[in-house]
């Protein structure tokens, strides 16, 4: 059975047993071109696809998905969908009602380039890496492009679809100067495969690992810290767990009560927009048909918005602002967008710690409470000298620490984020942060 | 899962194209999973998975696709398209012109290559993969989702040992994954895979903080897990976890003498020299451990083992995903190196014998090297002679994940649980501990190991994405690592 004839047949079955149903499609097409030794030499092309259902009965929702499309395995998840609502408690909830939301693309002619220039971009890329002599091995220097096709539909009304891709040149490498041995990745995304300069990445990549080698431990200690824009994006994402509605519901987020509130220094705004031109995350509607607005979340310090889907919205008494996220195979969750922090005025020079980069934030973090103590790189400037430090970690508390930003920067950096969103952030400037070295 | 004649025909396409080997991977899961928050259902879901993955091998070059259309025509397209990006491609990033993307498989240099076999043709032999020694003895049919459900909700009751803790989370996890792997060595074989996983976590908070504990035991079985690992109990010592977390310190910042605890504690191996031992990292030199094997590369204290073998192992397998029959690979005997962890494609890079070591996420991975049940086994040392004589360190009792590169082998991870040493006693909690390092220097610095070797369960994430594995090792000393704590 086709796609759409899978979400027809699923729709038309739900009306029959009278359920409340929604039916999220998607598929997606991705390709992947490493080139290895100046040449395309790997290669890696896939679609994959499937139906989600939710399904609400007697107020109680459930899910249930499926990759294989034939008619005995689309029973099989409705019926699953069911008797998982089922085990709910009773509740209250309900589809949200839902009108033509029209059929959108957003990637146009984006990636039509030719084959054989999305592999000279990769190979493009690998020369610009093998260059400089301090590059003992070039793990991956890949051309990749996404691809996906978004379709909603429900019984209450909701009908939808778009189109979206982005296109990318990803570099990952080890570099090493005597015995110094470092390695770090750098990538480069955008809406549009000729947007992208791979020669420029190569260079990026190779001053951000090579400006680490020759590190000499920290000492530990307390000191001033700028955060650069990538590592700004990681505290971002950490940060938008305690911003989710789903936290928030869950009883576990830090800033419940705090709308209104002070919770970041007065330079601190934080905005989510899902319709931002050519944004890497930007959508049409979230995944449950809400329209994407942009949504204004810290404004000069003051806590204005979680985010929010029609669900977790109903529970804590607040609206939805169309950060609705599933995919056919997840339940309904909240994820932001394109999460822009605001540049400032600039960070002034001076003696401290310039974080470049932090390892293992899954691990040395906590998103509940906010204690970050992870593995960092970075460059110290003492006495107006400048030099690579390593073997430190870098410890504070995410919460205490937006409040204590003392400058951001004026330039700005738009990365692809986990879980499918983008961050647009600056580097920022906080006072003695703590250090642990040597 | 497809008909003998399509891999046949599939293996044969890829072949004339001129892969040097060709490989067909299909899988059908289902996975069933359910949370509680509180006792109370916050996630039910379900769902079938269904792929497959052609993966073609030009030289030492890789193309990998995937479908879920398991359709002979979409399969046929799937490698046909393959060959012509790896044709267009190849042509197209050898120079600026891009004179040869006019994507002409049938035009390339290797149009018409008869099969190397030699016999006119592929010859699939099923191969049997031995006694299903991890199959369950409680299928998932015994039981309905509101038994399930009651499980759960022992866990959270078990947790709610004070009143300190205001939230338990529970969830089960159970996969039923059937394989099927061709390739053009001619063999054909299968495996059924069923896994289950309990995981509970307990929040306790005062007026000041909020502090977590966790408990995860999974296993290759059905149901019976639940036998094994009873759930209140499961839930009882994460909510003592996160009470000992609640009442301790911030733990201390520098390098210190730590105490590694047994089972999970495996962690700092599994992240600091297991993934430098994978041959994806050793292969194209991307490892500071490559070229070592026969050299003291750990203190003589340490032999590391990954075995896929363990009977309903979390880890285990009777076959690895691509085919291979799964073993047990002593890494590291007496601190020297004796082995990599080799896949296919890796043994074709570096020469080394393969270790039925490939494995995938599933089928939208093409396989890797990866750990199966990795382990430090059991030396000699009583656990408590470890304590003896540190005046100020670390005992780092459970560990959390973690993170490693392997070109330079600096990794980290959280202390889930940690208390402090003084003068040679376990003294008081500390929590928001970090260790990081360098592996290759950590694993020097044991320097001394204990025999209550015990392995638990993670997921392992890297290139072939998420897989079950094992991590495991008795009490260990190390004589410093530093802690990234409060300085």
């Amino acid at each position: 059975m086709s796609f759409k004839a899978a979400k027809q047949w699923l729709l038309n079955e739900g009306r029959r047993r009278g359920l409340e149903l929604e039916v999220l499609g998607s598929s997606q097409r991705q390709l992947e071109i490493d080139a290895v030794d100046g040449k395309a030499a790997d290669f890696n092309l896939s679609t994959r696809g499937g139906v989600g259902v939710r399904v609400v009965v007697g107020g109680k929702v459930g899910y249930a998905s499926t990759e294989d499309l034939a008619p005995e395995a689309l029973a099989w998840t409705l019926d699953e969908a069911v008797e998982n609502a089922e085990l709910q408690p009773a509740g209250r909830a309900a589809l949200p009602a839902g009108g033509a939301l029209g059929r959108h693309d957003l990637l146009d002619e984006g990636l039509s380039a030719e084959l054989a220039a999305k592999a000279g971009a990769a190979v493009e890329l690998h020369r610009g890496l093998a260059q400089d002599e301090r590059v003992q091995s070039i793990q991956y220097a890949r051309y990749s492009e996404g691809q996906i096709d978004v379709e909603l539909g429900s019984t209450t009304g909701v009908d939808g679809s778009y189109r979206a891709g982005t296109a990318a040149v990803i570099a990952g490498l080890v570099m090493r100067e005597g015995e110094s041995v470092k390695q770090g990745f750098e990538y480069d995304a955008k809406g549009d495969f000729h947007q992208l300069e791979p020669g420029r990445t190569a260079l990026r990549a190779l001053d951000q690992i090579g400006r680490q080698l020759g590190a000499r431990p920290l000492i530990t200690g307390r000191r001033r810290a700028i955060f650069e824009p990538q590592v700004v994006g990681s505290l971002l994402q950490l940060l938008s767990y305690a911003l989710s509605g789903k936290t928030l519901a869950e009883g576990k987020s830090a800033l419940a009560g705090k709308l209104g509130e002070r919770i970041a220094a007065e330079n601190v705004t934080l905005v989510d927009d899902a319709t931002r031109h050519g944004g890497l995350a930007s959508r049409p509607f979230d995944a449950e048909g809400t329209p994407s607005q942009r949504l204004v979340v810290i404004e000069n310090g003051t806590f204005r918005s979680f985010l929010h889907n029609t669900d977790t919205a109903a529970r804590t008494g607040q609206s939805t602002t169309g950060h609705a996220k599933r995919d056919y195979r997840s339940t309904l969750g909240v994820a932001p967008t394109n999460l822009i922090l605001e540049p400032g005025s600039g960070i002034s020079p001076g003696d401290g710690v310039l974080v470049t980069d932090l390892m293992g934030v899954h691990a040395g973090a906590n998103p509940i409470t906010g204690d970050v103590s992870v593995q960092a790189m970075g460059l110290e400037t003492a006495n107006g000298e400048t030099f690579p430090v390593d073997d430190f970690a870098v410890s504070f508390n995410l919460f205490e620490l937006l409040l204590r930003v003392e400058e951001v920067g004026a330039e700005v950096l738009e990365r692809p984020a986990a879980g499918g969103g983008s961050v647009v952030v600056p580097s920022i400037a906080v006072a003695d942060v703590s250090f642990a070295g040597k | 899962m497809l008909t003998h004649d399509v891999y046949d025909a599939l293996l044969r396409r890829a072949r004339s194209g001129g892969a040097d080997f060709a490989e067909v991977y299909v899988e059908r899961w289902r996975k069933r999973a359910l949370r509680t928050v509180n006792g109370g259902v916050e996630e039910a879901t379900s769902s079938i998975q269904l792929g497959a993955g052609v993966r073609m091998f030009f030289g030492e070059d890789v193309v990998y696709g995937y479908t879920n259309d398991l359709g002979e025509a979409a399969l046929t397209e799937l490698v046909g398209d393959l060959l012509a990006l790896r044709h267009a491609g190849r042509n197209g990033g050898a120079g600026a012109s891009g004179t040869g993307h006019a994507g002409n498989a049938a035009g390339g240099d290797g149009a018409g290559r008869p099969d190397a076999s030699g016999r006119g043709g592929l010859d699939l032999r099923k191969l049997d993969v031995g006694p299903a020694i991890h199959a369950p003895s409680v299928a998932f049919d015994r039981h309905d989702k509101r038994w399930r459900l009651e499980r759960l909700r022992e866990a959270d009751a078990g947790a709610r040992i004070a009143p300190e803790i205001t939230q338990v989370e529970a969830s089960l996890q159970e996969v039923e994954q059937e394989i099927a792997v061709a390739n053009t060595d001619g063999i054909l074989v299968g495996d059924d895979r069923v896994r289950t996983r309990l995981v509970v976590h307990a929040i306790a908070s005062d007026a000041q903080e909020t502090q977590t504990g966790h408990g995860g035991p999974g296993l290759s079985m059905g149901l019976e897990l639940l036998d094994l690992y009873q759930p209140a109990d499961v839930g009882r010592r994460a909510a003592e976890m996160a009470l000992t977390n609640l009442r301790a310190r911030k733990a201390p910042a520098g390098s210190m003498p730590v105490v590694v605890g047994n089972a999970f504690g495996g962690v700092i191996f599994h992240e600091a020299l297991g993934h430098l031992l994978e041959t994806t990292a050793v292969a194209r030199n991307a490892s500071v451990l490559a070229g070592k094997l026969g050299e003291q590369i750990a203190s003589p204290v340490v032999t590391y083992v990954d075995d896929g073998t363990i009977p309903h192992g979390w880890g285990s397998t009777r076959i690895d995903d691509e085919g291979a029959p799964t073993e047990r690979t002593v890494l590291i005997e007496n601190g020297v190196l004796k082995s990599y962890m080799v896949d296919r494609w890796g043994s074709l890079l570096t020469g080394y014998r393969p270790t039925g070591s490939g494995r995938r996420q599933d089928y939208t991975y093409a396989p890797t090297s990866r750990m199966r049940n990795t382990f430090v086994t059991n030396g000699d040392t009583p656990k408590e002679k470890l304590f003896e004589g540190i005046e100020r360190g670390l005992y780092a009792k459970v560990l959390g994940g973690g993170q490693v590169r392997p070109g330079s082998g600096e990794y980290n991870f959280a202390v889930r649980e940690g208390y402090m040493i003084r003068d040679g006693e376990i003294a008081e909690p500390v929590r928001g501990a970090m260790l990081l390092g360098k592996g290759p220097d950590t694993i020097k610095k044991i320097v001394a190991v204990s025999n209550d070797q015990s392995n638990e369960p993670g997921m392992c994430g890297s290139r072939s994405g998420s897989i079950p594995t094992e991590v495991g090792q008795p009490h260990l000393l190390v004589s410093d690592i530093v802690v990234g704590g409060e300085a």
